[in-house]
């Protein structure tokens, strides 16, 4: 299957549907971070090396826990969080959540980010990345032995109005799927050019036996099918 | 039924469960004037949004209302499944009871992961006592004559390096270069194991090396009184996690009746309460080694008996802790 999305299952036996992230988005993600990683360390090392300069050597020793807190426990603290992702991740719209949809348990974010290592090798995450395209639900090897995965959040469709179109019944009973199919038509309406609206609309011609009409009548009769579907009546 | 029909219906129990998770993620810091949630009309409503939600899947409804119950089921889900594993309760959890019996459960593991280090290490420490020469072919002549320089009778404080001769900035430098170590050797048994083992046998040979070639330097009352006391918690912790990372390794190689992948992630469940629990240890060892082990005014025998305590106090606590029912 070219789709890739899991879908995670819960007690009440309702399927939730998980959108995997891909390499590029987590690359992107990962980017964002390492920047946001940089500058936090830059900024320390200023306030720090003032701190040193009136402390001595307990400034420098809290200056390499930070370092060290910093670089392992940064993706933890984040991915622990109500948002559940990293800045980097959460300005990429995805979330890390555990193999059936749940949220992350610290023993699992705690895995995924120890293991990077092992991602990391040989060279620049080769692993991380070899792994996340030979597997279709994009994880890497921490994901795999943490059991997590990282998601694209939900974006919700848009409500098809179109509230100018006259509702018409169909002429005959359609199958769920092409009532679904004429409905989905419909929300994409304003998103479509009106040729290629036409074009779509004329595959749907024979729901109506319409096929003789010409295009923009086709097309009007379609949508409005679509709205008499929804539930909308003259 | 219409889906514009279906959503009129049920539009108030789902407008109602949204708010009562909203109310649940956001209000858990301020307690006055709050709406109190009430539990079983939360679970109530999502089960009823369950059935909607299945309903209006097997009708083929439209996408933006599949989306609208998908997101308010899988919200509703998160908080109603949640696992909390902060507070105090589960951290004396883990210190009393699970980090010991881990330790216990992974035993194979252990002792072959200290064989693993000390093997090497007395074999390499014995050849280089013997031809000091040999210590060069582990590390090259300027950390060696640095190392030499660290135990010298005339340093001020045993084991740092000259520039940086602040207890406190080595107890920062042992904390970020060991738990570093540490991890390294746990994530490196995701390559079958054989990264945890190149890391282990690597560590032994060093210390091996350092130690037969500061002995036979006549160093070796400075060097052993240095480390021994800190050894019981930073040597027992990097073989714990070499320990759990050969779990992960042969998690892969041998997964027995499971599937490779369910073989690791039990592994990876079970192995990172060690990891946890060798991460304190390193703090520890990292506080001992900064501010104890280094202090030369400490009368050796002194040294030595807090060393003793040291070491039965870690092999105690991690053979003993715990085996009693909770």
């Amino acid at each position: 299957m070219l789709d890739s999305s899991v879908a995670a299952e819960t007690p009440e036996g309702i399927l939730l549907e998980l959108r995997p992230a891909g390499l590029s988005a987590r690359f992107c993600a990962f980017f964002i971070d390492e920047l946001i990683k940089w500058a936090i360390t830059y900024a320390a090392a200023f306030v720090f090396g003032i701190l040193a300069s009136v402390l001595g050597g307990m400034g420098v020793a809290f200056w390499f826990i930070f370092v060290f807190v910093l670089n392992w426990f940064y993706p933890v603290a984040f991915e622990l969080g109500r948002a559940g992702a990293t800045p980097g991740k959460r300005a990429m719209g995805l979330k890390v959540v555990m193999d059936n949809g749940l949220p992350i348990t610290p023993a699992a974010s705690l895995t995924r980010n120890l293991l990077r290592v092992a991602d990391f090798l040989p060279f620049l995450y080769a692993s991380a990345a070899v792994s996340m395209l030979l597997r279709a639900d994009a994880k890497r090897l921490g994901d795999i032995a943490a059991a997590t995965l990282v998601v694209h959040q939900r974006r919700t469709a848009p409500k098809a109005t179109l509230d100018m179109v006259v509702p018409l019944s169909p002429v005959r009973p359609l199958a769920p799927r092409d009532q679904s199919a004429v409905i989905a038509l419909a929300a994409r309406a304003p998103t479509l050019t009106i040729e290629r609206l036409n074009e779509l609309a004329a595959l749907a011609a024979p729901i109506q036996g319409d096929e003789s009409r010409p295009e923009a009548d086709v097309t009007r009769r379609v949508l409005g099918v679509a709205q008499w579907l929804l539930g909308r009546r003259a | 039924m219409t889906p514009l029909h279906f959503e009129e219906l049920y539009q108030a129990e789902w407008q109602e469960l949204d708010a009562q998770v909203k109310l649940i993620l956001a209000g858990r810091n301020d307690s006055h004037d709050r709406v109190p949630i009430q539990g079983e009309r939360v679970a109530a409503l999502y089960r009823r949004a369950c059935e909607h939600f299945a309903l209006a899947r097997a009708r083929s409804y439209p996408r933006y209302l599949l989306d609208r119950l998908e997101k308010l089921t899988s919200d509703a889900h998160q908080v109603i499944y949640q696992r909390r594993e902060f507070g105090i309760h589960r951290i004396r959890q883990a210190v009393l009871y699970d980090f010991p019996r881990a330790v216990r459960a992974h035993a194979a593991y252990v002792w072959l992961s200290a064989a693993l280090f000390f093997v090497p290490a007395v074999l390499v420490g014995w050849l280089v006592y013997k031809n000091p020469d040999l210590v060069l072919s582990v590390v090259d002549a300027n950390t060696a004559a640095e190392f030499e320089e660290m135990y010298s009778d005339a340093a001020d404080s045993i084991g740092s390096r000259r520039d940086v001769n602040s207890d406190w900035v080595m107890f920062g430098y042992y904390i970020l270069n060991n738990v570093g170590v540490a991890f390294q050797c746990f994530a490196g048994g995701l390559v079958f194991g054989i990264g945890s083992i190149v890391f282990i046998v690597l560590n032994g040979v060093l210390g091996g090396a350092v130690a037969g070639y500061l002995t036979e330097r006549g160093l070796g009352e400075t060097f052993w009184s240095f480390v021994v006391t800190h050894a019981a918690f930073e040597l027992t912790a990097i073989i714990l996690a070499g320990a759990a990372g050969l779990r992960l390794g042969h998690a892969l190689v041998a997964p027995g009746r499971n599937t490779r992948l369910q073989s690791l992630v039990n592994a990876a469940r079970e192995s990172i309460v060690i990891v946890y629990g060798l991460t304190v240890m390193l703090f520890i060892a990292a506080a001992i080694e900064g501010f104890w082990s280094s202090a030369r005014w400490m009368p050796l025998t002194m040294k030595y008996t807090v060393a003793a305590l040291c070491w039965i106090g870690v092999l105690a606590y991690l053979s003993l802790q715990g085996r009693r029912a909770r």
